[in-house]
């Protein structure tokens, strides 16, 4: 069998070192990098990512893949950079200030990862200076916030206000989720798009890139 | 919990007690148990599962209060919805105690390290067992009150009552007892704990209909399983 189709079946089984092993020789073998990346890893996160979508798999297992995904990422990545292949697109995510439930964000994060965007992470507790300073520096084209507080909800307000008094609507769009925000609030604030979990924020920013 | 709830005091909870029902996890997850759950997933709920045993410090506090001090706590910071089941039920309570209840900071930690290591799918089951653990706290205080009357816990950021009612809550229960502090946006620290008034009284007064303004929004409708668990 074909090392990429290999490395595409062992990211559907979870096998993190298995994956690692495979990308290793498929980089010593001097396939190109960007076909390892698509034919190899995000091939076996499509096919995870379709499963999950008919049921066939649940979260965990979503999250297993995307583990041995990552395990390959972490050598191809730097490959990509220095031969100056692009990414699918930059996101930056974070929890807003004041609210410490990340696992949604987390989970959102771990998934844009695997279908192929680069995501920078600020964590929790985020301010909105620092969305948009980060965003502005590593030139993201997309901040993702994530709120569960009715309480924390108004940072994401302040983000997108902020983007617009600096002009920056064209370069940045902003994604929002989390328990607290709906459709309704991301058109009231003026957000780009508002997304119910880590699938519906994939086919959003596959559509728009 | 070691012994029966007696009021203005910290309960100890045992951990086997804490431990949440898979099913009640599993679902959290949107994993469906037909026809069958994977080895897979059924050895990563076993392996968070240990994990959650040896990290949980469930801690809880009790205080009894009375009806007209209640008011002034539910009142909180004055921004309520108008009109809240919570407002027609407590003045009817036989006691009330407000309530608060945490499994601790090592736990929540975990959770990061484990992200932090990519061990996402583990991260995210441990998350949820601790999740529904917190949930079950409520459910084992609710069962061990007086037994010839019903009790529930009502919560802020629920049915109406604003979220930044905790202030009020946390100035008269003061849980920094059990090691829980409130930030500025009315989140409790450590992340996994839960805080409310025990309403007890005839089962009756539990009973409401779900036609306020906000229960056109609510995405839980948690009320109507307590309801019929309670009135039922
Ligand atoms: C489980 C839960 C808890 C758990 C722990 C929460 C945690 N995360 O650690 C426990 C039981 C401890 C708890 C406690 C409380 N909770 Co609670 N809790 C929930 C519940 C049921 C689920 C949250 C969760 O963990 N979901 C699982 C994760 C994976 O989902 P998620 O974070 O929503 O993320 C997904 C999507 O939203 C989306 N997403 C998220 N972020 C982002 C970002 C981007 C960019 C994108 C694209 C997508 C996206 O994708 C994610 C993956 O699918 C929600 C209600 C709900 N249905 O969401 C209430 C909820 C958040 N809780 C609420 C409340 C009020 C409380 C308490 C204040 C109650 C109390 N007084 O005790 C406490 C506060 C705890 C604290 N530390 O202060 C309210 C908040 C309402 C408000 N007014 O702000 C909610 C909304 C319930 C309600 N009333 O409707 N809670």
């Amino acid at each position: 069998m074909n090392i990429l189709q290999q490395i595409s079946d062992q990211i559907d089984l979870g096998d993190d070192e298995k994956v690692y092993e495979l990308t290793t020789t498929a980089i010593e073998q001097k396939i190109p990098v960007k076909q390892i990346l698509d034919e190899g890893l995000l091939q076996g996160m499509n096919i995870v990512g379709r499963k999950f979508k008919e049921h066939e798999i649940f979260l965990p297992e979503v999250l297993m893949a995307a583990k041995a995904m990552n395990a390959g990422m972490e050598l191809v990545k730097p490959l990509l950079l220095s031969g100056n292949v692009p990414m699918k697109a930059r996101v930056v995510i974070g929890t807003v200030r004041g609210d410490l439930h990340d696992i949604g964000k987390n989970l959102v994060g771990v998934m844009l990862k695997g279908a192929g965007f680069e995501i920078i992470d600020l964590g929790n507790d985020v301010t909105p200076e620092r969305f948009i300073e980060t965003a502005k520096a590593e030139g993201a084209q997309f901040i993702g916030m994530s709120a569960l507080l009715t309480t924390t909800m108004p940072v994401m307000k302040e983000v997108v206000d902020r983007i617009r008094s600096e002009n920056l609507e064209d370069k940045i769009r902003t994604l929002i989720g989390g328990a607290a925000v709906s459709k309704g609030y991301a058109e009231e604030i003026g957000a780009t798009a508002y997304c119910y979990d880590g699938s519906n924020a994939i086919d959003y920013l596959n559509s728009v890139i | 919990m070691t012994s029966e709830l007696i009021y203005n005091r910290i309960i100890n909870f045992s951990i086997n007690e804490m431990i949440p029902d898979r099913v009640v996890v599993y679902k959290s997850q949107g994993i469906k148990q037909e026809p069958k759950v994977s080895k897979k997933i059924n050895d990563l709920y076993d392996h968070a599962l240990s994990i959650f045993t040896q990290d949980v410090e469930p801690k809880g506090i009790l205080k009894e209060i009375s009806i007209p001090e209640f008011a002034e706590v539910f009142q909180g910071n004055g921004e309520n919805e108008e009109n809240t089941p919570v407002q027609h039920i407590f003045p009817l309570a036989d006691s009330l105690a407000l309530f608060a209840f945490t499994l601790g900071k090592t736990i929540s930690d975990t959770i990061s390290g484990l992200f932090s290591r990519k061990d996402f799918a583990l991260a995210y089951m441990l998350d949820s067992i601790a999740s529904a653990s917190a949930d079950k706290a409520a459910f084992m205080v609710e069962q061990k009150r007086d037994k010839s009357s019903k009790t529930l816990l009502y919560s802020p950021g629920y049915c109406g009552w604003h979220i930044s009612g905790q202030q009020q809550l946390f100035k008269k229960l003061e849980p920094g007892q059990i090691g829980i502090s409130l930030n500025d946006q009315f989140l409790m620290i450590p992340l996994k704990s839960i805080s409310g008034v025990l309403i007890t009284g005839k089962k009756e007064i539990h009973n409401f209909d779900h036609d306020f303004t906000f229960c056109a929004q609510c995405t839980t409708f948690s009320c109507i399983d307590r309801q019929e668990h309670v009135i039922n």
